[in-house]
């Protein structure tokens, strides 16, 4: 390797200040920061986080979801036009837009979907755990496809819609064709969609750039390119972001919450907080001792104090949430299920009844709070380890890697823990949670009355019976105590005055194709 | 010559054996579940054991390092779990952007901090050695992602002249010398830090070589000839005082490739380091080897070189 001279070094430090003014002449591009490099553009045969967002604004999706869900939005169509579900909940038929095209020139048809699904379903990819419900799929022309399902669900196409901002995106048939799968061969790394951004280039752990779609079906994105730049520092990104170089901030790289006020009062930044439809609270592990005691678990609700827990760890900004449910779901939330209050007296009480009086120490028992490597999590976490430490548990806290802390859960290696309840945007969320060996139901609850009532809502059409069903379950749940709800979990996103159409921002709502779509980005003087 | 070079390199075989066979089984014993974090949380269990069989995870462990072995002595070092592409291509793509960064750190501060090491090693005690002697320790010592973080604030928010991060600009030229230019911009930062806190190594290294030399009978021998002092020192005293320089160095540059993996990170540099780093949280067992194994040749290459200016530095070493 030939060594830089040093006169090139100290010319670049000139030639510097220009380039950057250069830069900021292009309005039309908007670089988003991400925290790390994506496992591949191929979004349907693997979980990539860091996927999800280059990935959703290069292909499309047979229906759609973002944060429209904080309105009540279930789905909208992306390439379906319409869509309709026969009576008996059996059979939906989906109407596909006239003029959608791959990047290639090429028409979307029913057969790509048709392709698409049934490739997911062969290879059982993540988003098998929706469609394993499909028994067959049938292109009737070209724009229509029917899928007939094993058994009546009603939530299906918002559970279509969620699973596939992650990962059951449209592939184009005529180019995946002779693959065995969607993990082998020159697409997994350079896609064609038919999105509104076209792949142009992937500098390995620098960048993921993409082009404007002009022949977008839904027209051109205002943006004219689109780059995912990895920013594994949060506070490099932070301050590009404060010296004008960045236009956006998404969530992940959310300012702490008491830096909030200051740049609430920059008119030159935008602060936005959207809800989602995820709680932040805790999974009680039922097959622990002394967890099992309904008693104690009743203790623990009243030994939360939300408010201070809010003004500790999140700055007073987030939202308590005293239901089983979150804002999100409108009138399926049963307001009149409520977890038990704070009420520490209360809480020493239980415990005695319990048979657990306060030991050696002044201590009643031991126990573990876990938690991902979430900073919203450690922040609550640690919180919730003082106010159980108050009435005399002992708490302890324990955190884990991601990886770790999935396993532990999954094989029930824990105490209490906190966890990311999901409410909609089907209430069918319910049974992923808490029936009887439920996919998340971490806490081994099990209640017949909750398994039965659950299975009957999922196929009813009726919306007053189902919502008096769901809210009969929160009654049970909030009785029962499995998980205590804490917080409506909340986004933070910083945006530059004159920039607009986020995703997390209310115009964009319905309009922005996923979660973590950028076609309804404006940028200004568009 | 031939001789010892060829033993030297057929030294690499075991090595690379040993390294492979250890780290295999460390990252087998860590804590995590590959085939969870590739398809995500709420994949299907029967997805879950497709991955296990397709990676050859469900096999027992002497099997799975058994195949490994293989594959690697027909010379493929196989495919990334996480990008589906060739590990040894992954790894190329990355080692130009680390040496780049590393090298051109490694090798200012080699220069660097030899001579102000020996330029401040002729009055031992001095106000001025004492001065700088302190003050390399003290860049030694300071933490060097906290530094990278004071630079970006300084050069990058502050006077707004440096770019922050990355190894190029967005919009910047794709070629040629614009290119370079672009790329030259954004090493300036990343290097400095790099370089200030190896500095400071140098200094105290060639200083302290320097003072014992100057101090040798053949050195009054020849400042009794009366050659001036320039020349005392340059010529005669520090070509015998880089002996531990060059072995500090022959070390350092064996570790050129595991990259500065802080330094990667806060300035987002797409270098070895992060591969690796980005590799081991996501259980990516084929890279971590890979890049392992082209470690450990890199480091044993270095150590031969070394040796090799040895012979060349010092008459008295005799290869054979």
């Amino acid at each position: 390797m030939r060594a830089l001279p040093l006169q090139i070094l100290f010319g670049a430090v000139v030639l510097a200040g220009a380039a950057v003014t250069a830069a900021a002449q292009q309005p039309a591009t908007l670089v988003v920061p991400q925290l790390g490099e994506p496992k591949t553009l191929s979004p349907n045969f693997a979980s990539d986080s860091l996927g999800f967002a280059p990935t959703s604004n290069v292909y499309s999706h047979l229906v759609a979801i973002d944060w429209g869900v904080n309105k009540g939005t279930g789905a909208y169509g992306d390439l379906a036009e319409s869509w309709t579900t026969t009576e008996d909940g059996k059979t939906v038929t989906f109407k596909l837009v006239k003029n959608a095209k791959w990047h290639d020139g090429k028409p979307v048809t029913a057969h790509d979907v048709k392709f698409t699904f049934d490739t997911i379903i062969r290879k059982k990819y993540p988003a098998y755990v929706v469609l394993k419900n499909i028994k067959d799929i049938t292109v009737t022309d070209d724009q229509t496809v029917v899928l007939n399902l094993i058994d009546p669900e009603i939530g299906f196409v918002p559970m279509l819609a969620q699973v596939s901002t992650w990962t059951a995106k449209i592939y184009p048939k005529h180019l995946w064709e002779g693959q065995d799968g969607f993990d082998t061969g020159p697409l997994v790394n350079a896609p064609v969609g038919s999105g509104p951004f076209k792949f142009s280039r992937w500098e390995k752990g620098g960048l993921v750039e993409f082009d404007a779609n002009k022949d977008y079906f839904r027209g051109a994105p205002k943006l004219d390119r689109l780059v995912f730049r990895q920013m594994t520092d949060v506070n490099v990104a932070r301050a590009e972001f404060d010296s004008g170089r960045l236009q956006f901030l998404n969530y992940e790289y959310a300012p702490p919450l008491a830096e909030i006020p200051a740049l609430q009062r920059d008119p030159k930044v935008k602060v936005v907080f959207t809800p989602s439809h995820f709680s932040r609270d805790i999974q009680i592990n039922l097959k622990k001792a002394p967890l099992d005691n309904i008693k104690v678990r009743q203790a623990i609700a009243h030994a939360i104090d939300r408010d201070t827990m809010n003004k500790l760890a999140f700055n007073g900004l987030w939202k308590p949430a005293i239901n089983a449910s979150v804002e999100s779901q409108g009138d399926l939330i049963n307001r009149d299920a409520k977890f038990p209050a704070f009420d520490k007296a209360r809480a020493e009480k239980l415990l005695d009844e319990a048979g657990l009086p306060r030991g050696a120490g002044g201590w009643r028992f031991d126990v573990s709070v876990t938690n991902p490597n979430f900073p919203d999590c450690k922040a609550m976490m640690e919180v919730l380890v003082q106010q159980l430490r108050q009435v005399g548990i002992n708490a302890k806290l324990e955190q884990f890697d991601q990886a770790t802390w999935f396993r532990r859960q999954a094989e029930k290696q824990f105490d209490i823990s906190c966890y990311f309840t999901r409410y909609g945007p089907d209430p069918d969320a319910f049974r992923e949670h808490f029936m009887t060996g439920g996919g998340r139901n971490n806490m081994s609850y099990s209640n017949p009355e909750f398994d039965a009532l659950a299975q009957k809502a999922a196929t009813l059409n009726n919306k007053e019976e189902r919502r008096k069903m769901y809210h009969r379950i929160q009654e049970l749940i909030v009785a029962d105590l499995p998980y205590i709800n804490l917080f409506n979990e909340q986004k933070t996103t910083l945006i530059r005055t004159g920039w607009s159409g986020f995703n997390t921002e209310p115009e964009a709502f319905d309009k922005a194709v996923t979660w973590f779509g950028y076609y309804s980005v404006v940028p200004p003087g568009k | 010559m031939k001789r010892y070079l060829l033993m030297r390199v057929l030294q690499l075989v075991p090595v690379t054996l040993v390294v492979i066979v250890l780290n295999f089984l460390l990252v087998h014993m860590a804590p995590g579940d590959v085939s969870i974090v590739l398809a995500g949380d709420s994949a299907d269990p029967a997805y879950l054991a497709t991955i296990r069989e397709r990676y050859g995870l469900d096999r027992p462990f002497i099997e799975q390092l058994w195949r490994y072995l293989v594959q690697v002595g027909s010379g493929d070092l196989g495919v990334s779990f996480r990008s589906r592409e060739p590990v040894f291509a992954e790894i190329m793509s990355r080692v130009p952007a680390t040496l780049l960064l590393v090298g051109t750190s490694l090798g200012i501060s080699v220069v660097l901090g030899t001579i102000i090491g020996a330029w401040i090693a002729r009055h031992p005690g001095s106000a001025l050695d004492s001065g700088v002697s302190a003050l390399a320790v003290a860049l030694f010592s300071i933490p060097v992602f906290w530094l990278g973080l004071m630079l970006v604030l300084l050069f990058a928010v502050q006077f707004q002249v440096l770019p922050a991060m990355g190894m190029t600009s967005v919009d910047g030229p794709r070629e040629g010398l614009g290119r370079m230019l672009d790329v030259a911009q954004h090493m300036v930062l990343p290097v400095l830090s790099l370089t200030t806190v190896s500095l400071g190594q140098y200094i105290r290294l060639s200083r302290s070589a320097v003072a014992e030399v100057l101090g040798e009978s053949y050195i009054t021998t020849v400042r009794a000839i009366g050659f001036p002092e320039r020349t005392v020192l340059m010529h005669y005293a520090l070509r015998n005082a880089l002996l531990p320089v060059v072995t500090v160095l022959g070390l350092q540059l064996g570790l050129v490739l595991t990259g500065a993996v802080l330094t990667e990170t806060v300035f987002s540099w797409p270098g070895l380091g992060r591969l690796i780093y980005d590799a081991i949280l996501a259980r990516d067992t084929p890279v971590i080897m890979g890049a392992f194994i082209v470690m450990s040749v890199t480091v044993a290459l270095a150590s031969l070189a070394t040796d090799l200016v040895y012979a060349a530095l010092d008459p008295r070493v005799k290869l054979a």
